[in-house]
Order: structure tokens, then C-alpha cells, then sequence
């Protein structure tokens, strides 16, 4: 029988870590990640007891969380449900709506440090207004040439998901952004 | 040059794909009577002005949503942007 050894999205036995100064980047290898979009005159359900937040939105209830990404859908997060079905689980919370897995096709990255620290990483990352991106938004962008879903979920915590096949461009952008900012 | 998305608020224009005239959204039925050339027209014809323009942009590194962005062509400035869906579907009633 073929012997195969599961690894990480930045190709390790174990998801990676790195400590600068006060600032961590940790890749979450647990959380999973499913799309849910509505289809023509259905409404909104609320998978999950999770209310589904509005354009630029990001919401959480407990181990889920819904992110929006274009009118009429979202992506759903699940802390430590990488490996179960949870699109199947989904699926069956949504009634009526189109549900995709996307756990293998994204990576996620959790950045955590001072919000000074994390509103001048993102000034050095993405075009985006630092200052509006407050606790409870997410948006979709580019870095570097690569498209991400950044999540602000709390004043000093940021999620990035990054394409799967790029998460060690992605991981290799945010900690060289990290390196050259002088962190104490 | 800042993009003001209808739901997203203003946006760098390097994350917009441009892809051109809006009227390409009147696309003429092709059951109807001289249809070969209302499409050469479609197809082929653009006006090409020297001020306000009416034009499609994909949001690409976005909400993958498309645009009516109202430009001047001369001075660059942005008069309004709203969903193309918004546009197509007010056109249809």
C-alpha cells in the first residue's frame, strides 16, 4: 500500500510559524472553508445560526464565520473542520443554495500584532485604506499579483487567504512586508 | 485613479479590468428583421469621444462584479459607477 504523508499548504509536516518581534504569522492548517452563493429569488438563510454579513462584511458566531464576496455570496469558515466534509455540512444548513468546498484550494495565513503594526503592514502590502479596514470587514485584493481575501478579525488580528498553489509566495510576501518594518 | 465601487466604496483602478464602450450591454436580437447589420454595427462600431463615456469595468481582484463607470475621457475624472447588473436590468422593464 502506498505510504503518503499528509503535509501542510507551505509543504511541511506541520503548519509553519514565524515570530518577529511582537508580530506572528501562523498558517492555519484547521480551518475550513466552503463557498455559498444564492440562487435567482432565493433568500438569505442563516447557516449555522451565523448572520450573513453585508458587502465588505465579515461575521462570526462561535467556530463559524462568513465572510462576504460578491452580491448574493459569501465564503463560510469552520475552525478545525479542514478535514471533515464541511461543505456537506453546509450544504444541508443552506437549503436552495450553491455550496462549493474550497478548503483545498485556498491557504490561510493569521497575523497577529499591535494595530499600529498591522495598519503599516497593510499599507505595505495592499492598496487598500488602512484605516477603514476595521475589525469586521473583509475584501478581496491584490498582492503582489496574487489575489487574497484579507479578514480583519479583531483590532489586532488579520487573516489573509491566499490561492493553495501560491502559499509560499503569499507566506514569503507577508514576512519580507514584516521583516522591513522594524518591529520591537 | 480611484474607483467609486457602488458597494465597496472607493478602489484602486489596478484592481478593475477595462474592457470598453457600455453599449456592448445592447446586444440587438439576432431573430430579428436586419440583424446582420445591427451585429456588424455591434460588433464593430464604437464611438470614440472627446469627453463623458460611458464604459465596462471588471472588478476583477474584487467582488468579480462589473461596472458602468462614467469617465471624461479628457480630464480622467470618474462622474459616477454603478452595477452593469443594475443597468441591464432597469433596461429590461
Amino acid at each position: 500500500m502506498t505510504d503518503l504523508s499528509p503535509i501542510s499548504a507551505l509543504g511541511h509536516a506541520v503548519p509553519q510559524a514565524v515570530r518577529i518581534g511582537t508580530l506572528t504569522i501562523t498558517e492555519n492548517a484547521g480551518l475550513a472553508l466552503a463557498s455559498l452563493a444564492l440562487r435567482q429569488g432565493g433568500g438569505a438563510p442563516q447557516p449555522f445560526g451565523l448572520p450573513l454579513p453585508g458587502p465588505g462584511g465579515w461575521a462570526n458566531a462561535g467556530a463559524t464565520s462568513a465572510f462576504w464576496t460578491g452580491p448574493g455570496a459569501w465564503m463560510i469558515e469552520a475552525d478545525g473542520r479542514a478535514e471533515d466534509d464541511f461543505a456537506s455540512a453546509l450544504k444541508a444548513e443552506a437549503p436552495g443554495c450553491s455550496v462549493a468546498e474550497q478548503t483545498d484550494g485556498w491557504a490561510v495565513f493569521e497575523i497577529a500584532a499591535s494595530v499600529a503594526t498591522l495598519e503599516a503592514l497593510l499599507e505595505k502590502l495592499v492598496n487598500i485604506d488602512a484605516s477603514r479596514f476595521v475589525p469586521g470587514s473583509a475584501l478581496r485584493t491584490g498582492l503582489e499579483h496574487m489575489s487574497v481575501f484579507l479578514i480583519r478579525r479583531t483590532e489586532g488580528q488579520l487573516a489573509l487567504w491566499a490561492m493553495r498553489s501560491a502559499a509560499g509566495s503569499a507566506f514569503h510576501a507577508i514576512e519580507a512586508a514584516a521583516r522591513r518594518l522594524d518591529v520591537a | 485613479m480611484l474607483i467609486p465601487h457602488p458597494l465597496l466604496g472607493p478602489r484602486d483602478a489596478q484592481e478593475f479590468t477595462y474592457l470598453g464602450d457600455a453599449s456592448l450591454l445592447n446586444r440587438p436580437d439576432g431573430m430579428a428583421e436586419g440583424a446582420l447589420a445591427a451585429f456588424c454595427d455591434y460588433v464593430y462600431l464604437r464611438d470614440n469621444p472627446a469627453g463623458v463615456h460611458r464604459e465596462l469595468w471588471f472588478h476583477e481582484q474584487g467582488d468579480r462584479s462589473w461596472l458602468v463607470v462614467t469617465r471624461n475621457t479628457v480630464t480622467h475624472e470618474i462622474l459616477g459607477a454603478e452595477l452593469a447588473r443594475d443597468v441591464a436590468l432597469r433596461r429590461q422593464k
